[in-house]
């Protein structure tokens, strides 16, 4: 899942750093290559599972306590989709979502 | 009118004459205007088509112009015009192109619908627009709306001072229109009158002078949806993005924190565009579609692997409005840069959101400026599309050349709503921001260390460890406990490739040194990357023909090739991978291999113990994700 970002954002710390994030180029293309090879393969809805890992595994981690817009959407989508879905909890959905 | 008599007009003629004119004509829609003609130096074929030019552009004309031409209005044709000017005014006298007639006799049939009949037509209508704009009743190039469509933006640092240069160069229907404002109203009429696709090219634009006129030509019916240009798209995705208006709920001003590495309060100013699903109604749901969501980000364009301040203040990077990924954007700022995000909805009408993505399509495929770091960064261009794309705002004084002035402004004129952060836990669950993934290290690594009795204190102290000598404890860990350290691994592995790349910066550029056989490889792939990202940063550049927004036609070519090229960009870019990572030292090879380990043990060990403890599986709910 997370890959290597060799050149994501190469360019993002060399200059004047309060710049950062207004840089694209090496930045905008490779990193965005990045994340599109790590994700490449899936549909839009199941992305919005996939792409909620890291928020599950904070949200399991810290029982409960962090909770983020990702993870939001994954366990809407999931109960939207899944009438089995909306019988478990969220604790139940996130830990689900982070054994993928 | 007195057409084709030579010599000077006679009042005595023109009344009896403008009576029959006006019974035989009296089933058009509108009296013709009295252009006189100089006919002077025209033969009679000549002198016929003249009149019937004259005829066929005034016809053309909306009504409220034509009633108010000046009848004043001398029309004559010369043979000593510059090259390539058709035609000028001089005073009351349109001096036009005399070869122009003689194609206007050869063009055969076909009407006014063909196109041999348009440099005649333009050359007058051009004219005509002069005479139009300069009369009380025009003042089209002094008015400051028109100065906004057209591009002649407000600069930053003076109120209501505007730029001297039209920086929308990129997909010009005619070069001519950047000269001055007058120009870009005399071309644009032209093709506002003559093109039956400049309603879908020019919208907004289209919409101004209709308002002006109060009608306009009938022109083609217009597709829904714009086009931008997404370099970013998922493979096996067109990159080109036809983005509905109607499907966008909201619009968020997207600001990217300061962190402390950068010691900087200055941040990035962006636009988050809340698209709902297909399908769902537009509405508060809408804000958990997260996939669906854009956001447009002004950035400068890089062509290197190291950004030079002095090519950045001097205005030497090119500035481009790039269309993105919200999960792209949050993943970049928050894992990779460690900083906040903060999304504060804008107090936008849907007709507004409309006109805002119109003029965003419009900046997309046409503006070609200079970033500059004080003058013409984030902020400011951030803020000059806002203030082009809603006429209210205008109104406002919201010039900053800082991401959190322009916020500061916007919260004050009522526009910003910030009351969705008062709430820090609501904020970060529905997305009105998103926070740095180092926000919850020491608390994930307190987790871990509770459950596993680790020997480090702190969570910097275990990050510091080499990754093997983490691996031993990724094993025994509860489900809470593995995800936490799942993170910390993540975060450890995104710290090792920052180190990675700060060796490859110092390896890469073309002027450093030490170049074996492997780095000069690796270097021109860079060069083959950075080529093909400029190409797709800049969309006008893969669409050499037509103008303004791009239409069916077009759209359907440009989807082929830049689907073409980005899949080249993934597969340079993988290459580029590989070759740069056969570069690096072999300790931090070594390092990063252990990483992946670590990582894939972790995910391994969440999926026994999920199994184990008898969890929901979502491979049997319907929607199961499929991973690949």
């Amino acid at each position: 899942m997370p890959r290597l970002l060799l050149l994501a954002a190469l360019a993002m710390f060399s200059i004047a750093p309060a710049m950062a994030g207004s840089f694209a180029g090496s930045s905008a293309g490779a990193s965005s290559a990045g994340s599109s090879a790590s994700s490449g393969s899936t549909s839009g809805p199941d992305k919005v599972v996939l792409q909620a890992r890291d928020d599950a595994a904070g949200f399991v981690a810290s029982d409960g306590r962090i909770r983020g817009a990702m993870l939001e959407a994954a366990l809407r989508h999931l109960r939207d989709a899944d009438p089995r879905a909306r019988q478990a909890s969220d604790m139940e959905l996130a830990r689900a979502i982070l054994a993928q | 009118m007195n057409l084709g008599a030579g010599g000077a007009t006679r009042p005595r003629r023109v009344l009896p004459w403008l009576a029959g004119w006006l019974l035989a004509c009296a089933t058009t829609l509108h009296a013709a205007p009295q252009l006189q003609l100089d006919g002077e130096a025209l033969t009679p074929p000549q002198a016929e088509a003249a009149r019937e030019v004259l005829d066929a552009a005034v016809r053309r004309l909306p009504r409220t112009w034509a009633d108010a031409l000046d009848p004043g209005i001398v029309v004559e044709w010369r043979d000593d015009l510059p090259p390539d000017i058709h035609g000028r005014l001089r005073g009351e006298r349109l001096l036009l192109r005399r070869t122009l007639l003689d194609d206007w006799i050869a063009r055969g049939a076909g009407g006014d619908a063909n196109p041999a009949t348009r440099p005649a037509l333009a050359a007058v209508i051009h004219e005509l627009a002069h005479v139009h704009d300069r009369s009380p009743r025009g003042g089209l190039s002094r008015d400051p709306r028109l100065l906004d469509l057209a591009g002649w933006q407000v600069g930053p640092l003076r109120f209501g001072l505007r730029l001297s240069r039209n920086h929308f160069t990129d997909r010009s229907p005619d070069a001519y229109e950047l000269e001055d404002p007058a120009e870009f109203v005399a071309v644009n009429l032209e093709h506002f009158l003559l093109d039956p696709g400049y309603a879908c090219r020019r919208p907004a634009l289209h919409r101004y002078f209709t308002a002006h006129f109060g009608s306009a030509p009938p022109h083609v019916q217009c597709a829904a949806d714009l086009p931008f240009l997404q370099p970013d798209a998922d493979a096996g995705q067109t990159p080109l993005l036809e983005l509905d208006p109607a499907r966008v709920y909201a619009v968020d001003y997207l600001l990217a924190e300061g962190n402390d590495r950068a010691m900087s309060r200055w941040g990035h100013t962006m636009l988050r565009l809340v698209v709902c699903a297909p399908g769902r109604p537009r509405g508060p749901d809408c804000r958990l579609d997260l996939a669906e969501h854009r956001v447009l980000s002004f950035r400068a364009f890089v062509d290197d692997v190291q950004v030079s301040s002095w090519r950045g203040l001097t205005g030497d990077y090119p500035s481009r409005l790039f269309v993105l990924p919200l999960r792209q954007v949050v993943d970049e700022y928050t894992k990779v840069e460690l900083r906040g995000l903060q999304s504060i909805p804008l107090r936008l009408s849907g007709e507004e959101i409309a006109r805002l993505l119109e003029r965003a399509a419009r900046v997309h495929w046409s503006y070609d400026g200079r970033y500059r770091f004080i003058t013409n960064n984030c902020a400011v261009e951030t803020w000059k599309l806002l203030h082009d794309g809603v006429p209210r705002l205008t109104n406002e004084r919201l010039s900053s050349i800082t991401p959190h002035g322009l916020l500061r402004k916007l919260a004050h004129a009522g526009i910003a709503d910030t009351s969705v952060l008062d709430d820090p836990v609501a904020a970060l669950r529905a997305g009105y921001r998103f926070a740095p993934a180092n926000a919850h290290y020491q608390a994930m690594f307190d987790v871990a260390r509770g459950a596993l009795q680790l020997p480090q204190h702190k969570v910097e102290d275990w990050l510091a460890l080499a990754p093997g000598q983490r691996a031993p404890w990724l094993e025994r860990g509860d489900l809470r406990a593995s995800a936490a350290l799942l993170l910390l691994e993540e975060a450890a592995q995104r710290r090792e490739e920052l180190l990675a790349r700060d060796e490859l910066k110092r390896l890469l550029p073309d002027h450093a040194e030490d170049a074996d056989a492997a780095t000069g490889e690796a270097r021109a792939r860079l060069r083959a990357v950075l080529e093909l990202e400029g190409l797709l940063s800049r969309p006008a550049a893969l669409l050499p023909s037509g103008y303004g927004l791009p239409q069916r036609a077009e759209r359907d070519a440009l989807a082929a090739d830049a689907q073409l090229r980005a899949a080249q960009l993934r597969e340079q870019d993988r290459r580029l991978h590989d070759e740069a990572r056969a570069l690096l030292t072999p300790q931090r090879r070594a390092r990063l291999a252990s990483i992946d380990d670590n990582l894939a043990l972790l995910g391994e060990r969440l999926r026994r113990l999920h199994h184990e403890g008898g969890g929901l599986q979502l491979e049997q709910l319907q929607a199961r994700p499929q991973v690949h």
